[in-house]
């Protein structure tokens, strides 16, 4: 295998693999990257064994060839190289020469052979959506994920095409998280995924805000093609919890609220929780919000917000994390809290299809 | 059919030989009777001198009162005894003795020689004895005070010499006596001569605190909490060591009723209740208590050599004994010295006060806890009423005052830490200002949610967190049935908990403190515990068991991988934890290794 290639691009194509790369692994080749030459484009592919990732970048090619070298090492050398075009030659042995201006390296790599072959995803089905639509009701959702092990279908975001919708959901039992779009699919696509939390969070840091992105999956396994990368992913078995039964059908008052001033109110009150179990009291008046928390053996803060509200009034508790999670996520102006009681769960809505159902604490 | 064999009375010298083999054991019996004499005779300075591991030479000299001859001469015979008059002085005897056995079973089996002189008078008197039967009496100078030397004991009881052991065991044995009364009295000075060489030196007028660190160690001292409880007409003091210094046996548990050591099976007992939850089982701490009592309230005439003793009113003893404890290894919670200033007393006692209290603070008795301040908020009291209380209910409870607060600052295990990270994807290790510490996370998490469920669970201000679908939990018929009786229980505890028929139930709501842990996995582990406990009764313990299962459940797992804001919270969190060094089971969460340890390993002592 010989190339050549400009630093920057390849720099960038390894920065996006590298995450998946373990510094501890028990399985040594995983540290390694596949560097595959082809024609004018090489490949770096990273995996853990449960999400791989393929990064691609011009090149020229003179010679093709595949090998494997540690991929945190070249990582640093590529980036301290003087640039701005490096030379990458491989030889039988799997030892790698890079050259570029005065600086001259030699590594030792493994064989392509020993590297894990990726899942092959042959008659999957696909489906074709906007990468910035994608990436914001993942990333208004994700949050919600359970971290419980005990209940694995939990613990990853649901992804359900359905009625010529994609629902993107996340629970983990006390609050769950729904973002619904409409998308283009053929009829017979329709199913339920579960991305695991890795693969999400690989997803948060590589998609980006606009672009075409591809999904192809089959019954086990889920690929995701976008610019020049592919994601690629066991899904999480299980049935996930019918989350459509947990939505209330209606609430008795709703109340519109300025997100940014509700989160930093929150942010402020919880302050001086002193534990996970520390409750926002939100006590709704007359056109007004008063927010309470109090801490055995921390202390107590209040806030006290105008909000336009001639209901009923209601107290009702939550946790604040959980109440400031949608808050932080979301980007609209206002939102709206649909609750009936202190014990019946509340619901955050806004202006974009997303819905965010909470259950309430109580205080014996 | 043998012939019968005529009965006879036995003369006094073969009795008092069989009297010496019950008090008479070893030479360490010698010192423990000869050192309860000279305590009894007021001595302000005592010295014990032992060669040859006491089988050639005991010696006791003291600065007592000492004797006149006439009394010396009657102190030798057998059921002489100035401590006592009748019978029922023993109902309240308040001497270490009163037998009146010592000295005639000691000098039936040893070479014995009594020197003594009260302070007013002239001259000394010297009584030689040898196997029980008086050799001489004379006129000796002497200083006031008694010096009595037993040599070659049990010269003329060979079986018994046979038993004595190796001479190494037999001192360890002088020695631990020796230990055991300079604790009982550290107002006493003593001094221990073995073999020619002084071996310890005690000065006298110390503290207890003083007479521990010369005896136990500044190490271990550090480690012991001052324990302090007066209930009705007992009083309970003394030193409870932290769980973290626990060791398989009691050798290091020292109890003393009114000032004599003793044992009963009620307080050892008593001392594994109070550390209940802190040790696991087969573990002891080091502790060394002393319990006053209305001597009526003991009956110490059990054992001749008077080991054990029982009370009238084993109950109250053991209560006491677990409170102490408890109390002091448990205070109450604290926070920053500035509360006191948020009490709002007038201004200028306010700060009068404090400043008294941080200098008390600064210097007590042992050298200081290791104190860790966290950038925290004071505690405020209750600026109103919670809304779910009652109207006309009691109003909560009064802001601890600040000198409670500040008596027990911070008993965190460090000043400030660091955290290096975690090893094998387990254990996290944390620098120090003494050392390193290896953490346990899961055992740490699991302190930490059991202080935090247990301290709202027992001030009925329990959080539940609600469930966005309750889930059917179906059990084992047995458990099920501890989950039907335990019901009021488990809904205190935070449960929103239903019986759905046959074995299964439908739990709608958690205690919030166990944060995203299944309703399955937790419901099923306390209702296991507490089928098991059925057994073992008390419900104060069963809900001790049963919030430790929900820790247990909720806790990290041990191969979680932590982030370093997770693991530095845990730490946060157990720093402030009120026993921060074993998780509810009582195994250990962290283990400390100093600077001392470290260099003396590396060899750079």
């Amino acid at each position: 295998m010989k190339l050549k290639v400009s630093k920057e691009k390849i720099l960038n194509s390894l920065q996006k693999v590298q995450s998946v790369v373990s510094s501890r692994t028990t399985i040594p080749i995983l540290s390694n990257v596949l560097i595959k030459a082809e024609k004018d484009r090489i490949h770096f592919t990273a995996t853990d064994l449960d999400v791989s990732v393929i990064a691609g970048c011009e090149a020229q090619v003179t010679k093709p060839g595949a090998t494997t070298l540690p991929a945190r090492r070249i990582f640093s050398i590529f980036k301290e190289l003087p640039g701005p075009d490096i030379e990458l030659e491989v030889d039988d042995k799997n030892q790698a020469s890079i050259r570029s201006g005065s600086s001259f390296f030699k590594l030792v790599g493994a064989s392509e052979d020993e590297f894990p072959p990726l899942p092959k995803l042959d008659a999957a089905k696909t489906y074709s959506l906007d990468q910035g639509t994608f990436r914001e009701m993942v990333r208004c959702t994700c949050y919600a994920a359970s971290h419980d092990e005990s209940r694995p279908m939990l613990n990853g975001v649901l992804l359900s095409f359905k009625d010529a919708k994609l629902a993107v959901v996340a629970t983990d039992g006390r609050r769950m998280a729904l973002f619904e779009q409409e998308v283009e699919f053929p009829k017979g696509s329709e199913g339920d995924l579960i991305l695991p939390f890795k693969t999400v969070e690989e997803l948060n840091a590589t998609l980006q805000s606009a672009g075409q992105l591809k999904i192809l999956t089959t019954p086990k396994q889920i690929a995701f093609e976008f610019d020049d990368i592919i994601i690629m992913s066991k899904l999480v078995e299980g049935t996930f919890p019918n989350f459509r039964q947990v939505i209330p059908a209606q609430a008795e008052e709703s109340i519109a609220l300025e997100r940014e001033t509700l989160l930093t109110a929150l942010r402020r009150v919880s302050l001086v929780s002193g534990d996970n179990s520390t409750s926002a009291k939100l006590a709704f008046s007359k056109n007004k919000l008063e927010i309470t928390v109090t801490a055995p053996n921390v202390g107590e803060a209040s806030e006290t917000l105008p909000i336009k509200f001639t209901g009923r009034a209601i107290t009702i508790a939550f946790n604040p994390d959980f109440l400031m999670d949608p808050l932080r996520t979301l980007t609209s102006d206002e939102i709206s809290l649909e609750l009936t009681d202190d014990m019946n769960p509340g619901v955050v809505k806004c202006n974009v299809p997303f819905l965010y159902v909470i259950m309430p604490m109580r205080v014996s | 059919m043998p012939a019968p064999k005529p009965i006879h009375v036995l003369s006094d010298h073969v009795i008092n030989k069989i009297a010496a083999g019950e008090v008479v054991e070893r030479p360490a019996s010698v010192v423990k009777e000869l050192v309860e004499n000279a305590l009894d005779a007021g001595a302000t300075q005592i010295e014990v001198e032992a060669v040859g591991g006491g089988r050639q030479l005991v010696a006791i000299t003291d600065n007592g009162c000492g004797m006149g001859r006439d009394d010396a001469l009657l102190a030798i015979e057998r059921h002489a005894t100035s401590k006592i008059q009748d019978v029922d002085d023993i109902e309240h005897v308040a001497t270490l003795g009163f037998r009146g056995e010592a000295l005639a079973a000691i000098s039936a089996v040893s070479h014995f020689t009594l020197t003594t002189r009260p302070a007013a008078d002239l001259a000394g008197t010297e009584l030689v004895i040898a196997g029980g039967k008086l050799a001489d009496v004379k006129d000796a100078g002497c200083p006031p005070g008694t010096r009595i030397e037993a040599r070659r004991l049990f010269f003329n009881v060979p079986a018994r010499r046979k038993f004595l052991r190796a001479d190494a065991t037999e001192l360890a044995h002088i020695r631990q006596m020796f230990v055991v009364y300079a604790l009982a009295h550290p107002e006493v000075g003593w001094r221990l001569v073995v073999d020619g060489r002084e071996a310890m030196r005690l000065a006298a007028g110390a503290t207890l605190g003083d007479r521990l660190r010369d005896i136990v160690g500044a190490d271990l001292a550090r480690q012991l909490r001052p324990l302090d409880l007066t209930r009705h007409d007992i009083t309970v003091r003394g030193y409870a060591g932290q769980p973290a210094a626990a060791r398989q046996d009691r050798t290091e548990q020292y109890v003393f009723i009114n000032g004599r050591p003793a044992s009963a099976a009620a307080i050892y007992h008593a001392i594994n209740e109070g550390y209940h939850t802190l040790l696991p089982p087969g573990r002891h701490a080091p502790i060394f208590l002393f319990i006053e009592v209305d001597p009526e309230q003991v009956d110490v005439n059990v054992h001749p050599t008077k080991k054990e003793v029982r009370f009238r009113q084993p109950g109250a003893i053991r209560d006491a004994v677990i409170e102490a404890i408890r109390r002091a290894l448990q205070p109450t919670p604290t926070t920053g010295i500035t509360s006191s200033l948020l009490t709002m007393p007038p201004p200028t006692t306010a700060i009068a006060a404090s400043a008294e209290q941080q200098i008390k603070l600064l210097i007590p008795d042992l050298p200081p806890p290791r104190t860790f301040q966290f950038p925290g908020l004071p505690m405020l009291p209750p600026s109103a009423p919670p809304p779910t209380a009652v109207p006309g209910a009691a109003p909560p409870a009064a802001a601890p005052t600040p000198a409670q607060e500040l008596k027990n600052a911070a008993h965190s295990p460090w000043l400030w830490c660091r955290v290096l990270g975690q090893v094998g994807g387990l254990y996290v290790v944390l620098e120090t200002e003494d050392g390193l510490v290896l953490m346990d996370p899961h055992a740490a998490h699991e302190r930490v949610l059991f202080e935090q469920l247990l301290k709202q669970y027992t001030s009925h201000a329990v959080k539940s967190q609600g469930l966005l679908a309750p889930e059917t939990v179906e059990l084992l018929p047995a458990t099920a049935e501890a989950v039907r009786e335990n019901l009021p229980l488990l809904r205190e505890m935070g449960f929103g908990l239903a019986d759905f028929g046959g074995d299964a139930f439908i739990v709608d709501a958690l205690p919030a403190c166990l944060g995203g842990a299944s309703s399955r996995a937790v419901l099923a582990a306390i209702a296991e515990s507490l089928a098991k406990g059925g057994a073992r009764g008390g419900s104060a313990r069963a809900v001790e068991e049963a919030v430790a299962q929900a820790a247990c459940k909720a806790a990290v797992k041990a191969r979680d991988v932590l982030r370093l804001d997770e693991i530095e919270q845990l730490v946060v969190a157990l720093a402030r934890a009120e026993m921060p060094y074993t998780c509810p089971h009582g195994r250990p969460t962290i283990i400390f290794t100093s600077y001392g340890e470290l260099h003396r390993k590396f060899g750079r002592a």
